[in-house]
């Protein structure tokens, strides 16, 4: 159940009228932002179990990364969700419910951990899903509404950089990133303006 | 396979063994888009998280499972449940593809 307010106490809505024009199906693009952004939170939640067990010598190689994907995947959710609230969308009032609904599978910690590969074939299996939802989100977008793939494109680029580093760690193929400036620096997503801790 | 936008809804129009079939795009479990995904026999495989739906009956015909190896957990009830896909009817006369889409469209 969400929260409700009386529909005729909110004013026409242009910014809306232009997307319905553009042929953007806002009521869809409503629901996959809000499973977009529920597999960010989820995400955030499980990650922090998987970096609790990212130990011993291998492990501890490892924790600043997943704490990198971590810290960007909560910016994610962060700089999504204004967007929602403007096309009208919310949250989910029962956060069970917002977890039932998020895109991607839940991120469950290993029985193996104590295997880190095993670690980074989860987190690896995420970012390949949050990749797919946010492309979700930027075909619906592309050309009809400037601002909501605005962000989601931006999103994307930092799953993508995120695959690309669990995939080096698993693979040991030739890698072009190097380190963030600061643990969880979100270079694409930090200038939004909602991530005010930025 | 084709895509038409139809009152802002994606309908997939293909065919399959000579047989042509039309649906919603909009995968039933988390509405990715089906046109992205491939076959298997007459089920479609939707490209985000695996599950197959007949493009015939609808039915959600294989759900993955994430317990893909012995020390994965599987994934809760509600978070995999799917409906079934929404089938549209939809006919072939004199090379015209003719489709029912919602009362009388």
């Amino acid at each position: 159940m969400s929260a409700s307010i009386k529909k005729e106490s909110v004013p026409k809505i242009v910014a809306l009228e232009v997307l319905e024009k553009n042929g953007v199906n806002v009521e869809k693009l409503k629901e996959s932002i809000t499973k977009g952004v529920g597999a960010e939170f989820t995400t955030y939640y499980y990650y922090t179990i998987l970096r609790m067990h990212c130990t011993g010598l291998e492990g501890e190689g490892i924790k600043e990364i997943v704490e990198d994907a971590r810290i960007e995947d909560r910016n994610h959710f962060e700089a999504m969700v204004p967007r929602l609230y403007e096309l009208g969308g919310n949250l989910p009032r029962d956060i069970r419910k917002f977890a039932d609904q998020a895109g991607c599978p839940d991120a469950y910690l290993p029985d193996n951990w104590e295997d880190i590969n095993s670690i980074l074939k989860v987190l690896l299996e995420a970012e390949q899903c949050a990749i797919r939802s946010w492309g979700e989100v930027c075909d619906m977008t592309t050309g009809k509404d400037p601002r909501t793939y605005d962000i989601a494109q931006r999103i994307m680029q930092e799953e993508v950089e995120h695959e690309a580093w669990f995939i080096e760690l698993l693979s040991k193929r030739p890698s072009g990133h190097f380190r963030r400036r600061f643990v969880g620096q979100s270079p694409h997503t930090g200038s939004q303006g909602s991530l005010i801790h930025l | 396979m084709i895509v038409f936008n139809i009152n802002s809804n994606d309908v997939l129009v293909g065919r399959r063994n000579g047989k042509l079939f039309s649906c919603n795009n909009s995968c039933p479990h988390r509405g990715a888009s089906l046109s992205k995904g491939d076959f298997n026999g007459n089920n479609i495989v939707c490209y985000m998280h695996g599950y197959e739906y007949n493009v015939f009956t609808g039915k959600l015909v294989h759900m993955k499972s994430w317990k893909k190896d012995e020390s994965w957990m599987e994934q809760s009830f509600e978070w995999r449940k799917s409906n079934d896909l929404t089938l549209y009817p939809v006919i072939e006369k004199d090379d015209i593809i003719y489709l029912e889409f919602g009362q009388g469209n």
